[in-house]
């Protein structure tokens, strides 16, 4: 597709304290990054979230965006469905291409 | 890598409450990761949530406790007990009954108590303590490997392991992924147990791992998986069996009577010997809804709604502030600012407000060609902007500097000399008798040494300076935070001159001094960003911004910064250097304002303070300085309730320095967006704090720090209770309680707001911090429209009328 290659999208939403966690295992499963969005809103399980808030970072929630190849998705997907087994959160994988898989290799 | 050990690694930590170290002490919630679930249910094995029948028996003798506060405390949490029983001819209400039950049944609560520390944990905490201390003696080799693999390096020479273990200890995994998963086969954890095992290890040496948890967030030295990878090492090459699944929790040692005995005795003593079985039964059917289990948590809601009706009994309506003004001082919310205020507000020209003590200036601090930066500002927020300062006089301030660098050195120079291998005896001959002279002058006269020693070492400090605020936010920035700040507190008009005040404590020999500072600027003093908002809201630029914004700040009113020492009272304006001719004299008059304010509030104060009389008001400040004191000052203690609204609702009232005071007014936040700011921070930091002193108080062995007597410092990092164990937790008993009693109330935070209820409520929805605080009773909010509104308590299903329960005092 366009000289396009496909890679594995993961988007998780936790609770902001507990986005250190998954950011830690993001790194060590060799994603070579991620994006991270503060202060995301919504309704969810434990109902609705508010978004930003002023002066607290503490208590929002966080979503995280990373991109790897297909073929070392596997195990972050399983530890992240590990650590969201204990807590709050949601994770969504999904195909997605990208023009420069050098950069996410 | 193992991806999935890690994630269970981080799976059976979710729940450990990181803990701050001392240099930047955040008073948090112990039980923080319990308060998704009701607050009844946060039981820990050893951990207590109330106090004892006894004392809360003694509150009844002594009238804290009245069967007004009972029924009403039933009222809310048996609401189905309901209509009235006709026991031996005599007619009693269901509530009645219920109380009599709570005051004739016993029960006993498990004791707090002190964790164990077996070999295991003894061992564990030796190395850890070894491996992070900052200022050792000697420093621990291969600490840039990271902490398993310099244990795993040194282990095969410690003395403490049998030779057979030191030798396995060699042919370990050298990575800490690899050791965990050796050590957990070896052990025998089954894959589905692996977490819960983990988890079971973290229950151990609580104040280790809650630090361990804060480290590998901030500061990445450390982790709980090396952590793990050690204990679980050491447990299976000495083949010691898995921990139980939870440390033993101490059982009460009485069982509770029975359903029957219960409602055999209460109805006989009502009704006497005329009851007949069917009257009993109908008792039975009414103490049915509130077992023995539950009267611990019945008690000590009486005991807060006691405080709660007496608090709400006291707000008054009195009439806005509609002159101007002459004079108007903003302080931190911090109870301790509500004495301060009081006395000042004899002052009839006189205002003032309530705000978070950072003043909303998020900053890292530092002065002037200072090493290190402070991060100012709520632990809820990241810091994103530095902030120092620039002497007027640069030539001056350089001098300083030079002569502070080199007290420094000489500092440096003698710390090495007294803690040398052979230098000590030799360094005590020669200035031994120098010490000895400073030492007995500290001892008998601190204030004098204290003066000397000023003197003696003039700091930058005290140097005139200003702050470069131009260079940590743009202007727009600036004008933002000013208009929050503005609107947050509900000001309609400036005075001449408004003083900015944040407040700081002073005290030596302390090593809780952090935790007696700011806790909105990140346990350190606010005077920092209190300059910085003044600098702010002088600034015309800012100014110019704001009127389109609706803020007209005259051209007259001067923004100061103020700092209030909460040990001698002083409130100490800063940068005085600013101050126009114009303003000098409104200054004087602040100057003698809070002298007389201070000395009415010593006097005050002394009356709460260990071994102080309201007579030598001069010796309480002298605690300021006395390295013998353990008193200098009662910090938070007392804090029970927080008020959300305009100061009418208070001035004039003496909240006994018990309450974080907001000042907030609805009229001006028609979208709420003022509130909701106010109660996702300021009275979510209330809430860490009021939790803090309530577990520290009721467990002052396991959640709290014990006795300041027996603590040494692990550099600035916490303390242990004598030479070794885990690392303390909480505040030490010096911050609750005197000899084997307490002082501290330990009393949920009652929140009291002036606003519309469906704006509080939309706000509540719409956050899962304050769903969970209030749908799970760890804090409770009374609230009312306006002044002419009735009073509604906050419940998970709506508002109800708060007027009837409050009546009972």
């Amino acid at each position: 597709m366009n000289n396009l290659t496909q890679m594995t999208r993961l988007e998780v939403v936790v609770p902001a304290r507990d986005a250190p966690a998954i950011r830690e295992l993001i790194t060590s499963a060799g994603a070579t990054g991620y994006t991270s969005v503060s202060g995301v809103s919504g309704i969810g399980h434990h109902g609705q979230h508010s978004g930003a808030l002023l002066f607290n970072e503490y208590d929002t929630l966080t979503m995280l965006i990373t991109v790897l190849p297909p073929d070392n998705a596997g195990e972050l997907i399983d530890a992240v469905g590990v650590l969201l087994s204990t807590s709050s959160g949601v994770m969504f994988v999904s195909e997605t291409y990208v023009s420069r898989p050098e950069y996410f290799q | 890598m193992n991806l999935i050990l890690r994630a269970q690694v981080a799976a059976a930590a979710h729940d450990i409450v990181p803990h701050w170290p001392l240099e930047s002490f955040i008073a948090v919630n112990p039980l923080a990761s319990h308060e998704t679930r009701p607050f009844e249910t946060a039981t820990t094995p050893g951990v207590v949530l109330t106090r004892s029948r006894d004392a809360y028996l003694a509150d009844v003798e002594r009238g804290r406790i009245v069967d007004a506060d009972l029924e009403a405390a039933l009222a809310e949490r048996v609401p189905e007990l309901a209509g009235h029983l006709t026991l031996g001819g005599k007619t009693a209400s269901a509530v009645g009954v219920a109380v009599l039950d709570m005051k004739s049944t016993s029960w006993s609560s498990p004791a707090a108590t002190a964790p164990s520390a077996p070999w295991l944990d003894e061992y564990l905490a030796a190395w850890v303590s070894s491996y992070l201390n900052p200022d050792p003696l000697w420093a621990m080799p291969h600490t840039q490997r990271g902490f398993y693999q310099a244990w795993r390096i040194l282990a095969r020479r410690d003395p403490s392991l049998p030779r057979t273990v030191r030798r396995t200890a060699a042919e370990l995994p050298a990575e800490p992924d690899a050791a965990l998963a050796w050590a957990l086969v070896k052990l025998g954890v089954a894959a589905e147990s692996v977490t819960e095992t983990l988890r079971t290890e973290l229950h151990y040496l609580p104040g280790w791992v809650g630090q361990i948890k804060w480290r590998a967030e901030k500061i990445g030295d450390i982790d709980l998986l090396s952590y793990l990878s050690v204990r679980l090492t050491v447990r299976a090459v000495l083949g010691l069996s898995l921990s139980p699944s939870s440390p033993t929790p101490p059982v009460a040692d009485e069982a509770p009577p029975t359903l029957r005995h219960r409602a055999e005795h209460v109805a006989r003593s009502i009704g006497g010997s005329r009851v007949d079985r069917e009257e009993i039964a109908a008792v039975i059917r009414v103490l049915a809804t509130h077992p023995v289990a539950d009267h611990a948590l019945t008690w000590q809601k009486a005991y807060e709604l006691h405080y709660r009706a007496a608090l709400v009994h006291s707000v008054r309506d009195t009439d806005p502030f509609t002159p101007r003004p002459h004079l108007q001082l903003v302080m931190c919310i911090d109870p301790r600012s509500e004495g301060i205020r009081r006395h000042l507000e004899n002052l009839p020209e006189a205002e003032t407000f309530g705000f978070a003590g950072f003043f909303g200036v998020p900053v890292r601090f530092s002065r002037y060609l200072a090493r290190g930066a402070v991060n100012s500002l709520p632990a809820l927020l990241t810091p994103r902007h530095h902030l120092t300062e620039h002497p007027t006089d640069s030539a001056k301030a350089k001098d300083h500097v030079m002569r502070g660098r080199s007290r420094d050195a000489l500092r440096q120079s003698t710390h090495q000399a007294d803690s040398g291998t052979g230098t000590p005896f030799a360094f005590a001959e020669v200035t031994g008798w120098l010490y000895g002279a400073i030492s007995v002058l500290r001892t008998l006269t601190p204030t004098l040494q204290a003066r000397i020693q000023r003197f003696l070492t003039p700091s930058t400090a005290t140097l005139p300076s200003n702050v470069t605020i131009t260079d940590s936010f743009t202007l727009e920035e600036r004008a933002a935070m000013a208009e929050t700040a503005v609107r947050m507190m509900g000001v309609t008009q400036f005075a001449p001159l408004v003083v900015l005040a944040g407040h700081g404590s002073e005290s030596v020999n302390n090593l809780y001094q952090s935790a007696l500072d700011c806790g909105a600027c990140g346990g350190n003093p606010g005077g920092a960003n209190a300059r910085a908002s003044a600098a702010i809201f002088n600034d015309p630029d800012v100014r110019a911004l704001l009127v389109p914004r609706g803020i007209v700040i005259p051209s007259d009113s001067f923004f100061i910064a103020a700092e209030h020492n909460t040990v001698t009272d002083a409130v100490t304006l800063l940068d005085r250097h600013l101050i126009p001719e114009s303003h000098v004299d409104a200054a004087g008059t602040f100057d003698r304002a809070q002298r007389t304010a201070a000395g009415l509030l010593l006097r005050e104060r002394a009356r709460d303070l260990p071994g102080a009389s309201p007579r030598s008001p001069g010796r309480v400040q002298g605690r300021a300085h006395d390295w013998a004191e353990v008193y200098p000052e009662l910090g938070l203690a007392g804090n029970a309730a927080m008020i959300i609204g305009p100061r009418q609702m208070t001035r004039g009232v003496n909240l006994d320095r018990r309450v974080f005071l907001h000042s907030y007014q609805a009229e001006l936040d028609l979208e709420g967006a003022a509130l909701e700011t106010i109660m996702t921070a300021p009275l979510v930091v209330a809430q860490w704090i009021n939790h803090q002193y309530y577990f520290s108080a009721l467990n002052p062995a396991s959640l709290g720090a014990g006795t300041k007597t027996i603590h040494n410092a692990i550099g600035t990092i916490g303390v242990l209770a004598g030479h070794t164990g885990d690392l303390r937790r909480g505040l030490p008993w010096q911050s609750v309680g005197l000899g084997d009693r307490l002082f501290h109330e330990p009393m949920r935070l009652t929140v009291i707001i002036q606003a519309p209820l469906d704006s509080i409520g939309r706000i509540v929805s719409r956050n899962q911090v304050l769903r969970n605080l209030l749908d799970n009773d760890w804090i409770t909010l009374t609230a009312r429209n306006d002044p002419a509104a009735a009073w509604h308590r906050y419940t998970p299903y709506g508002w109800t009328a708060a007027s009837p329960p409050l009546k009972g005092t």
